[in-house]
């Protein structure tokens, strides 16, 4: 089996997926479209399988199989910083920071979603206080300790739709702010959670500023789907703009 | 319905390399590596080096996480699997988001927590995974779980699961009415699979007090498949649309003896094909030739 890799500024690609194919990622998110999984036949009697192969169980790995991530251009540089939630830019490198990261007063900052995603990538390399090297490892338990404003299954949702070339961003957050007004109680909204996201579609012509509505919003359902309040809440909140809601399975 | 082989030579590469030896061997490589879990959310991440990495895959415990990482490859385990390898194998130690390692209570709560219906689903895991199936999310198909024979990159799935609890406090909600019922069954013909309820009794309380409890309840099996009369009355089966009316056989099939005592990790293959071929008699059968048989197919 084999599975193209992710190479570099993914962002970039207008088709919006030019990395992994849609059929061979493992489908950890259920966003409302509810695939037909009955046979087209009225008839009763079992068919055999037809779309089952297509989309068929998981992704299965074998011994020796996996692939390994290998980012091309030159890696960039951040530093973790633990009382904002961010990391942020020292060095920056590639295309892909067109549509990652936020702009504060001329400086590049990214939250953990995005500094995970970019460490498991290799597109960057991730430094604590003291200079010492961060580690996935380390990003993890971040993730875990539940500070930075994201819970891991945000943090899938938010690596699924970024491997597939859509653009996201908290809500609420916008994506560049040049006065030092409202800058710090911005900033420090980057550590609550949010289960909302704007979500773009893929675009090589995006710009933070300014980036326009987004495609539409993007909720993560926890446990059960949503009720009709919460539905006609988040509609509120959109203001028009197309509503998803996402669930992720877990094994 | 047996079970569905990708390839020719995918079921002897099942008998020559059981189920039960991988898991086995990847007890005691987790053991010897001291890997341990991270909880994050509802699932555990674990960092594997190659020797345990190799294992988890064959075992099919996890997902990996494709990334940059050299020295390492990282998994994603769901609550049921890394409880299963905390718990049952006792190879897999687990951490919290303060890095320290935590105990049985304090895993159950924090599982409990995420997903208060955990023990069912755990005890129908755990049920399936003791006897050599290989148990994966049933998520895509609108199920709990579904059990593979092996590996699934050696042969397709053959049951998708529904886990139910007795009583009024049915964890699951699922088959109350006859639409959804009859919703699994048309699905599961779909996709070439048996639908299998697991209805997991507790003997006393409530199964969320302690692992301890999980002890103390049993599990009941039956498949549900549709039958259709018209196809039933001769020999050769003719394909006609039904009616409106739906019947279905409910087969009850017992459990095999899987005590607490003494955990039988017998012939994986062929041990499940014989499940599958005489589940319709099971009742029938009688104890002293089900217990003759089964010591012919231990090793």
């Amino acid at each position: 089996m084999t599975i193209t890799l992710i190479e570099e500024s993914f962002a970039t690609h207008t088709d919006g997926l030019s990395v992994l194919e849609t059929k061979q990622i493992r489908p950890i998110t259920g966003i409302v479209e509810i695939e037909d999984l009955t046979s087209s036949s009225d008839g009763m009697s079992d068919l055999e399988v037809t779309s089952e192969e297509l989309n068929d169980e998981e992704l299965q790995y074998t011994s020796g199989s996996i692939p390994k991530l290998q980012f091309r251009k030159d890696t960039s540089k951040a530093r973790w910083n633990a009382e904002m939630g961010m990391a942020k830019v020292i060095e920056k490198n590639g295309k892909m920071w067109i549509t990652i990261g936020i702009v504060r007063r001329g400086k590049l900052y990214c939250t953990i979603e995005e500094t995970l995603f970019l460490a498991e990538i290799g597109a960057h390399h991730l430094l604590d206080v003291g200079d010492t090297t961060l580690f996935l490892k380390d990003l993890y338990e971040k993730v875990a300790e539940g500070k930075s404003g994201c819970c891991w299954e945000t943090f899938k949702v938010y690596r699924h739709l970024k491997s597939l070339g859509y653009i996201v961003g908290r809500y609420g957050v916008p994506w560049t702010m040049k006065s030092n007004n409202g800058c710090n109680s911005a900033l420090q909204g980057t550590t609550k959670t949010s289960a909302v996201s704007d979500i773009y579609l893929p675009n090589s012509k995006f710009r933070k500023s300014p980036p326009g509505d987004p495609s539409f919003m993007l909720y993560v359902t926890r446990a059960y789907p949503p009720s009709r309040n919460e539905i006609e809440e988040l509609e509120r909140k959109c203001n028009g703009i197309p509503l998803k809601f996402s669930h992720v399975d877990h094994g | 319905m047996g079970p569905r082989w990708k390839g020719k030579d995918s079921e002897a590469r099942a008998l020559a390399e059981p189920m039960s030896e991988i898991v086995q061997q990847l007890q005691s490589c987790l053991i010897h590596s001291k890997t341990r879990g991270l909880l994050l959310g509802c699932s555990v991440l674990l960092g594997a080096g190659a020797d345990c990495m190799d294992l988890l895959i064959r075992a099919c415990f996890g997902q990996p996480i494709i990334t940059a990482e050299k020295d390492k490859q990282w998994f994603e385990l769901s609550l049921e699997e890394s409880f299963y390898l905390f718990h049952s194998l006792r190879c897999l130690e687990i951490a919290g988001e303060d890095k320290r390692l935590k105990n049985e209570d304090e895993i159950w709560q924090y599982i409990i927590s995420k997903k208060p219906a955990f023990p069912y689903f755990y005890k129908a895991y755990s049920h399936l995974r003791d006897k050599n199936w290989v148990v994966r999310s049933g998520f895509q198909y609108g199920v709990d779980f579904v059990a593979y024979h092996y590996h699934p990159a050696l042969v397709h799935s053959e049951y998708a699961i529904l886990v139910l609890s007795e009583g009024s406090d049915d964890v699951n909600g699922r088959l109350n009415v006859w639409s959804d019922l009859k919703c699994m069954v048309r699905l599961c013909g779909s996709v070439v699979k048996t639908l299998l309820v697991l209805r997991i009794n507790r003997s006393d309380g409530y199964l969320a007090v302690s692992p301890l409890c999980l002890e103390k309840c049993n599990v009941e099996e039956y498949t549900i498949t549709r039958w259709n009369p018209e196809q039933c009355r001769e020999e050769k089966t003719i394909n006609k649309r039904t009616g409106f009316l739906f019947m279905c056989s409910v087969c009850r099939m017992v459990s095999r003896a899987c005590n607490n005592n003494a955990k039988m990790r017998v012939g994986d293959v062929k041990y499940q094909e014989e499940i599958a071929q005489d589940n319709g008699q099971r009742h029938n059968a009688d104890p002293e030739e089900e217990k003759e048989k089964l010591e012919k197919l231990k090793f």
